[in-house]
C-alpha cells in the first residue's frame, strides 16, 4: 500500500467532491457556515477475514441493543434482574417516557446504527460509541468511492475491494421492511442542517421522497406527503433525520416548528414506521454503553465478540476508587454530551482544573464515565505532499431488517491535528474511504 | 364514596380568525384508582374529526385538526364520577412506577429543596411512606403562599420555592421534588375539585401497593372532593390542551370548572 495511483488524484477528487456539494454545516458564533469535508485519498484497508470478525461482532452488538430498547420500553426485565440499574435508564436524556409501551412496526428500533470503533496499536478493535439516534456519514464514503473510481479506475483494477455503492439498496430494504403501506420519505430539517447533503443524496439513491416537515401532514390517523400541486400520497415509512425532541410538537418539544404535529400518534397506532425509532437514545447514552457487553450476555446468551474500551462507572464505588487512583491516565466523558464535546483528558488538565473536576465527579458520579486512553493505531494521511500519521476511527453501519447487515465499508474519520484524539467532523476532522478487501 | 357531577369548560378566544388548528386534549377523567367515571360526554368546537388514543402514562387523549376558520375554540366535558371508592377490583393502572421516582427538569431539586427535605427528615425518621408524604405536603403548604402571576408554566420547583409564591402547579412540583429526592415514586395529577373554579393540580405517591393523593395547595389528603383527569411526571405530561394553528392571532384562554355533589344545587 505504498503508492497507489489514487493518491496522485487527490486534488481532482476533492474538487469533484466540492462540486457535488459534499459539505457539512456548522454553527459558529450563531452563524451557519458550510465547510468542505476534507477527503484524504489513502483508504483505510480492512482485510477480508478481519472484516468478517467485525461483522460478526457488530451484528451481535446491534441485535443486543435492539433487544435492550424493546425491553426498556416494554417489560423492563433487564432492570428487574438488576443487570442495569434503573436510574441509568430513567435519568438518561435519551429515555423518552412517551415511548413506553409503544412497539414499532416489526419490532425494529435500531434500523440504521452507526457504531464507532478504533483499532489499538495491538491491532485489537474497540467499540467507542454506539450511535442509534440519527447516525450520519454513510454518504461520504459512498460518493467518495464513486468519484475515486472515476478519477482513478486503474486503482480498482489493482485492488480487490468490495463495492460499497450497494448501501442505497440496503437502506431501501431496511425502509421497505418496516413500511406499513405507502410512500417512503426522508425527512430533513432543511438545507441548513449539517447533513443536508446526505439527506438529499440518499433520497436520490433510494428513490424516496425528500421532504421537510411542512410537506407532511396527518389526517385521520394517517400520514400524508403533500406535493407542490397539493396532491396527497399516503406515507408508510419515514427515515427521519431530525431528532426525537423536534419530531412532533404535540408529544415532544412544543416549540418545534420542523416537526409534524400528530406524527407520533400515527406511529403509536402502527400506521407509519419511523426510522430510527424514537426513544433509541436510551441505548446510546454514554452511561448505558458500559452495560452493552452485559446486554449481549443477557439477551443473547453469548459472549461479546467486540469489546468496549475499558470503561469505569464512578457510580460504582469500586470504579470511583479506581478512577481517583488512576485519574491522570483516563479520559472522562460527560454522558449528556455528543459530537466530541464534553470529553476531557485528565493529563491535560491543570492542577486547579483537576481539583474542580474531581469535586464535580464526586458530586455527580452518574454524570461521567471514565475510560482508559486507547493508544490508537495511526493511519497515514497526505499533508503538504508528505505522508503523516494521524488518529482515526471507523464508523461502521449496521442496517436492520429481518436481520442485521453490516455494510462492507464505513466512514473513517481522522483528526487533522496530530495531538488530538477527537475525530468528529464538527471539530474540523477529515474523512477517508474504508476499503474492505474482497479476497 | 361520593357521587359528583362535573363540568369542565375551556375556551380559547383568538384576536383574528385562525385555521388548520391542530390540537391534542387530555381532558377526560377515567375510571381507576379510587374513582369511577359513570358518565362522560364531550364536545369540541370546531373539532373536525376527533381521534382517540391513550398516552404512555395511561391518559386518554382526544386529537384532531379544526381545518375551518374560527375565532373561538371550545372544549366542554360533563359527566358523573364516584370518588373515594375503596374497592380492590378497581384498575390501578400502575405496572411501572419506577419512572415516577426520578426528577424531571421541572422537579429537579436544588439547595432549597434539599434544605426543606432536611428539615422534614428530623421528624420523619421512622414514619411510613404515607405519613412522610403528609409531612412533606404540610411543609410545602407552609413554605409558599398562593399567588398568581409570580410563576409561569416553566417555573421549576426549586425556583418556585425560592420565590415563596405560586399556584397549584408549583405546590405540586415542590412536593414531587421532595418525594423524589427521598426516592418515593410520585406523580403529578391534573383534575378538578368540588366547587367553582379552574382546573387543579396535586400529587399522588405510590406506597408499594397503590397510589394516594395529596393536595399541597389545600393541605389535605385526597379523599372524595377531587376528580382526577390525568397524571404524569410533571405538568408537561399533563397539559389539558396542546395546539398549533395557522394565523397571526393573540389567544386568550379561559377555563371554568364546576363540580357539585349529586342532588346539590349548582349556581
Amino acid at each position: 500500500m505504498q503508492n497507489i495511483e489514487l493518491t496522485k488524484r487527490a486534488e481532482t477528487v476533492n474538487e469533484l467532491l466540492a462540486r457535488y456539494g459534499v459539505k457539512f454545516g456548522i454553527y459558529k458564533n450563531n452563524e451557519f457556515k458550510e465547510q468542505l469535508f476534507p477527503f484524504d485519498t489513502i483508504p483505510r484497508i480492512i482485510r477480508k477475514d478481519e472484516f468478517a470478525y467485525l461483522e460478526r461482532g457488530l451484528k451481535q452488538r446491534v441485535m443486543a441493543l435492539n433487544c435492550f430498547i424493546r425491553d426498556i420500553y416494554g417489560e423492563k426485565k433487564i432492570i428487574r434482574d438488576k443487570i442495569v440499574p434503573e436510574e441509568f435508564v430513567y435519568i438518561s436524556s435519551g429515555y423518552l417516557a412517551p415511548c413506553d409501551g409503544v412497539l414499532p412496526p416489526r419490532g425494529v428500533y435500531t434500523h440504521i446504527a452507526g457504531i464507532d470503533l478504533v483499532q489499538g496499536r495491538n491491532d485489537e478493535w474497540y467499540v467507542l460509541e454506539d450511535n442509534l439516534r440519527v447516525p450520519s456519514g454513510a454518504s461520504y464514503p459512498m460518493i467518495a468511492r464513486e468519484i475515486c473510481r472515476r478519477s482513478s479506475p486503474v486503482t480498482f483494477e489493482t485492488y480487490h475491494v468490495e463495492d460499497n455503492r450497494y448501501y442505497a439498496k440496503l437502506l431501501r430494504r431496511t425502509m421497505d421492511y418496516v413500511n406499513t403501506g405507502g410512500h417512503t420519505v426522508i425527512l430533513t430539517p432543511g438545507r441548513y442542517n449539517a447533513a443536508y447533503f446526505e439527506h438529499s443524496y440518499f433520497a436520490e439513491k433510494t428513490g424516496a421522497h425528500l421532504a421537510t416537515g411542512s410537506e407532511l401532514m396527518v389526517e385521520d390517523d394517517y400520514l400524508y406527503f403533500v406535493d407542490y400541486s397539493g396532491r396527497r400520497e399516503k406515507v408508510g415509512a419515514v427515515y427521519r433525520r431530525i431528532s426525537d425532541e423536534y419530531l412532533d410538537p404535540m408529544t415532544f418539544n412544543e416549540e418545534s416548528v420542523i416537526g409534524i404535529p400528530h406524527i407520533y400518534d400515527v406511529y403509536r397506532k402502527g400506521h407509519v414506521a419511523l426510522l430510527n425509532a424514537p426513544g433509541n437514545g436510551v441505548a446510546d447514552d454514554k452511561g448505558i454503553y458500559y452495560f452493552v457487553p452485559k446486554m449481549v450476555r443477557y439477551y443473547l446468551g453469548e459472549e461479546p465478540i467486540l469489546q468496549n474500551a475499558p470503561t469505569y462507572l464512578p457510580y460504582y464505588e469500586e470504579d470511583m476508587r479506581y478512577v481517583l487512583e488512576h485519574f491522570d491516565d483516563l479520559v472522562l466523558k460527560d454522558v449528556a454530551e455528543a459530537g466530541g464535546y464534553g470529553v476531557v483528558f485528565a493529563d491535560r488538565m491543570t492542577a486547579r482544573q483537576k481539583a474542580d473536576f474531581i469535586a464535580l465527579l464526586k458530586r455527580e458520579p452518574r454524570r461521567f464515565i471514565a475510560q482508559e486512553v486507547i493508544d490508537f493505531k495511526d493511519i497515514d494521511i497526505v499533508e503538504n505532499a508528505k505522508r503523516v500519521p494521524r488518529k482515526a476511527d471507523l464508523r461502521a453501519f449496521v442496517l436492520m431488517a429481518d436481520e442485521p447487515i453490516v455494510w462492507k465499508s464505513g466512514l473513517t474519520r481522522f483528526s487533522r491535528d496530530p495531538d488530538s484524539f477527537i475525530v468528529n467532523s464538527s471539530q474540523g476532522g477529515g474523512f477517508k474511504d474504508t476499503w474492505v478487501l474482497s479476497q | 364514596m361520593k357521587t359528583l357531577q362535573f363540568h369542565y369548560h375551556m375556551e380559547i378566544a383568538f384576536s383574528e380568525p385562525v385555521h388548520s388548528h391542530i390540537y391534542t386534549l387530555k381532558c377526560l377523567p377515567q375510571t381507576g384508582g379510587t374513582q369511577r367515571v359513570e358518565k362522560c360526554v364531550y364536545q369540541i368546537l370546531p373539532g373536525g374529526r376527533v381521534q382517540e388514543s391513550t398516552d404512555s402514562f395511561g391518559n386518554r387523549m382526544l386529537y384532531g385538526t379544526a381545518e375551518e376558520e374560527h375565532s373561538l375554540f371550545l372544549v366542554d366535558v360533563t359527566g358523573t364520577a364516584v370518588t373515594d371508592v375503596q374497592d380492590s377490583d378497581m384498575p390501578q393502572n400502575t405496572p411501572d412506577f419506577s419512572v415516577y421516582r426520578y426528577g424531571t427538569p421541572l422537579t429537579r431539586p436544588g439547595r432549597r429543596i434539599r434544605e426543606l427535605l432536611g428539615r422534614c427528615r428530623d421528624r420523619t425518621a421512622d414514619m411510613s411512606l404515607r405519613d412522610k408524604a403528609l409531612v412533606y405536603m404540610e411543609a410545602v403548604h407552609g413554605s409558599i403562599q398562593y399567588g398568581r402571576g409570580v410563576t409561569d408554566i416553566n417555573t421549576t420547583a426549586e425556583d418556585a420555592l425560592a420565590l415563596g409564591s405560586g399556584v397549584c402547579q408549583d405546590y405540586a412540583h415542590i412536593l414531587l421534588a421532595l418525594c423524589r429526592e427521598d426516592s418515593i415514586p410520585s406523580r403529578y395529577v391534573v383534575g378538578m375539585m368540588t366547587g367553582h373554579g379552574e382546573s387543579h393540580a396535586w400529587v399522588e405517591v405510590y406506597d408499594g401497593a397503590r397510589w394516594y393523593g395529596f393536595d399541597p395547595t389545600n393541605n389535605v389528603p385526597v379523599e372524595d372532593a377531587h376528580i382526577k383527569i390525568s397524571h404524569g411526571r410533571d405538568y408537561r405530561d399533563c397539559s389539558i390542551n396542546r395546539g398549533v394553528f395557522t394565523g397571526q392571532a393573540a389567544q386568550r384562554q379561559s377555563i371554568l370548572v364546576e363540580v357539585t355533589e349529586n342532588g346539590g344545587t349548582s349556581a
